[in-house]
């Protein structure tokens, strides 16, 4: 009952009692029923929240203390002594773990702390292992045995820090491992390890912040791997790579979500917005859109076979994704404002064939250009006729963005640019007193 | 029910990461005891590693071999490099080959560039599986300093590695022939 309400809404309505009960809208004793049905479980839940983040910090210090007193590099110890502390960790906390799986499987605080400490004591032994005999190779070599000695765990334990600890890692290994010049494909099917884990969280617990934590961190995943992951061998390509992942993002977010959502249970919307500002305004530089497209396709040695098709694959199904999406899951009422930014995915679809086939650089100059200050418009004015003052900042921090990259890319003088900020500034300043004044008014009536 | 399936798959991942520290340090130990020594000649330099501390990164002195007349070597393939002991008392490596030689000291590798020298011959670039002396926090910057600071110009710097059945271990990182430790201790007040 307290999730599917939300705490928020919850912590409202207690707050609320005393004048309720004051004004004689609710009586004393419905008061104290109210207080008594939601107080107890709020605070119960808001405690072992608290006790559960303190569980993973603690098996985070813990664990990431055992990796630090070990990179020290023990040379009195001899090889038997450090084969001996490289695996008794180890066996300690898969026993502790196997405790709590049997013993203390409802407590989320103990199986977080309990498979954070494993997780981290995992890498702590291969180190180890690796210091004594000299043996292991690159920091990309260890990372990627951390990472597929993690990858069951998240699953298994049902614990979404190591979920999140996997995909950071795997990150990075990724990121390692390009700068090797090595191969990294093999990193999407081991990232679906945490999708298991996913799904159970959004059955059990969607509106939970475990779920919320998570699909933070697979969002960034997603937005480091996309350009990491994949070969980019067809140059440009990377710009319909982007656009649908971000349009898919927020079309996916908005769908599964209730308007009353704060901000921090929206991470696809948030990241697929932010994304997608920041790859627009890329997009509106003359300079990406030159040497696109299949014939200035870089061929080396270095590159595999198999890879630029997984590209053009991604690069296909993320766009024709984030429509089928848009098409199927959004209500053309409610999600106005998805529909609105999933635009750059048809304007993508016209735009980049023109712009590889004719060598043209302008027409995806202007589309983008058009696409910012279109969608920054139309957002403010959906921000005004909803009378949410975010939205209607968030279409602004459009179009201001849009005039400040314009303006430091041409070549207009210092006193043109200057007055034009001051300008663009006072607009926001006047639009935001102007609508909070009329919030405040609209609020007063409705009261 | 569920839980208990969850238990025993659990139990085969701990038994998987017990294996996976355990199964490298079996496989060490026995290159160390069993294995045949080889000095080869190095050039140190001193990073930090995130996880694993600090340690002092080998550049070998021969990181490339000849590829053996009609094998198909080819990049990220594995591929067998007979090591032989020079006259010197340092050790080369011999022409590589695809198939596992049925004598002798050798290394498992993974190929690298294949690049023709000079004269036309096929060679292979190799990454050697042990790139790094792993050291006391404080020592192994002491280290890098002893073979870059010698008075005469560079010291020779050396690695002694134990070889069994294609797997390298390391054994002793030497400074002009001296361990490194000892070296460390003797030359305490030079530095």
């Amino acid at each position: 009952m307290v999730h599917t309400m939300g705490r928020l809404s919850v912590r409202w309505l207690l707050s609320e009692l005393p004048k309720l009960e004051t004004e004689g809208v609710v009586d004393a004793a419905t008061a104290k029923r109210l207080r008594d049905h939601y107080g107890d479980q709020t605070s119960g839940s808001g405690r072992r929240l608290v006790v559960a983040i303190f569980a993973v910090f603690g098996g985070l210090l813990i664990g990431g203390g055992i990796i630090l007193l070990l990179a020290h590099n023990w040379d009195a110890f001899g090889r038997g002594t450090r084969a001996a502390i490289a695996l008794a960790p180890l066996a300690a906390a898969q026993l502790l773990v196997g405790w709590v799986l049997l013993t203390k499987w409802h407590s989320t605080a103990w199986r977080e702390g309990s498979a954070t400490l494993l997780a981290l004591v995992v890498a702590a032994s291969v180190a180890l292992v690796d210091q004594t005999y000299h043996t292991g190779g690159d920091l990309e070599s260890f990372l990627w045995r951390w990472c597929l000695l993690l990858a069951p765990l998240p699953w298994l334990l049902n614990s979404t820090a190591v979920g999140m600890l996997f995909l950071a890692s795997l990150t990075w290994w990724a990121g390692a491992a390009r700068v090797e010049g090595s191969q990294v494909l093999i990193m999407w099917p081991l990232a679906a390890a945490v999708v298991p884990h996913l799904v159970h969280l959004l059955r059990s617990d969607k509106r939970g912040l475990r779920a919320a934590n998570l699909q933070w961190v697979v969002a960034l995943f997603l937005c480091v791997a996309a350009g990491v992951g994949l070969d980019h061998r067809v140059p440009g390509l990377w710009m319909v790579i982007y656009v649908g992942l971000f349009a898919l993002m927020i079309t996916l977010g908005a769908a599964g979500r209730r308007d009353e959502d704060g901000l921090w249970r929206r991470p696809f919307e948030a990241v697929g917005v932010l994304g997608s500002i920041i790859v627009w305004l890329i997009l509106s530089f003359e300079e990406v859109w030159s040497n696109v497209g299949w014939n200035h396709i870089r061929s080396s040695e270095a590159f595999q076979e198999l890879v630029p098709w997984v590209d053009i694959v991604v690069a296909v199904v993320l766009p024709l994704g984030a429509i089928a999406a848009m098409a199927f899951l959004l209500d053309r009422r409610r999600h106005r404002l998805p529909f609105l930014w999933g635009l750059s995915v048809p304007v993508m679809a016209v735009v980049w064939p023109i712009a590889a086939s004719a060598d043209a650089v302008w027409p995806g100059v202007v589309a983008f250009n058009l696409l910012l200050f279109v969608v920054g418009l139309a957002t403010l004015a959906e921000g005004v006729r909803r009378q949410n003052l975010a939205v209607v900042n968030l279409g602004m921090l459009v179009v201001a963005l849009l005039v400040v990259v314009r303006f430091f890319d041409s070549e207009f003088g210092f006193i043109f640019k200057g007055v034009a900020f001051i300008l663009v500034g006072i607009g926001f300043l006047a639009a935001n007193v102007v609508l909070s004044r009329s919030l405040g008014t609209a609020g007063e009536e409705a009261e | 029910m569920k839980r208990h399936l969850g238990l025993a798959v659990f139990v085969i991942v701990a038994l998987v990461q017990l294996a996976v520290a355990g199964g490298a340090i079996v496989k060490s130990e026995l290159a160390l005891r069993t294995g045949e020594a080889f000095r080869f000649r190095i050039q140190p330099v001193d990073p930090v590693d995130a996880f694993r501390g600090r340690y002092v990164a080998i550049r070998f002195a021969v990181d490339r071999a000849f590829v053996a007349e009609g094998a198909e070597v080819r990049p990220r393939k594995h591929i067998f490099v007979p090591v032989i002991k020079g006259a010197d008392g340092f050790a080369s490596l011999g022409k590589a080959v695809v198939e596992q030689p049925p004598a002798g000291a050798y290394l498992r590798l993974r190929a690298g560039v294949v690049t023709p020298d000079e004269d036309g011959n096929q060679q292979v670039w190799l990454t050697m599986p042990f790139r790094r002396f792993y050291m006391d926090e404080d020592k192994a910057p002491e280290a890098e300093r002893a073979v870059w600071g010698g008075r005469r110009g560079r010291r020779e710097a050396s690695v002694s590695v134990r070889i069994r059945h294609g797997v390298g271990v390391i054994e002793e990182l030497y400074i002009d022939d001296v361990p490194i430790h000892r070296w460390l201790a003797e030359n305490a007040e030079e530095r």
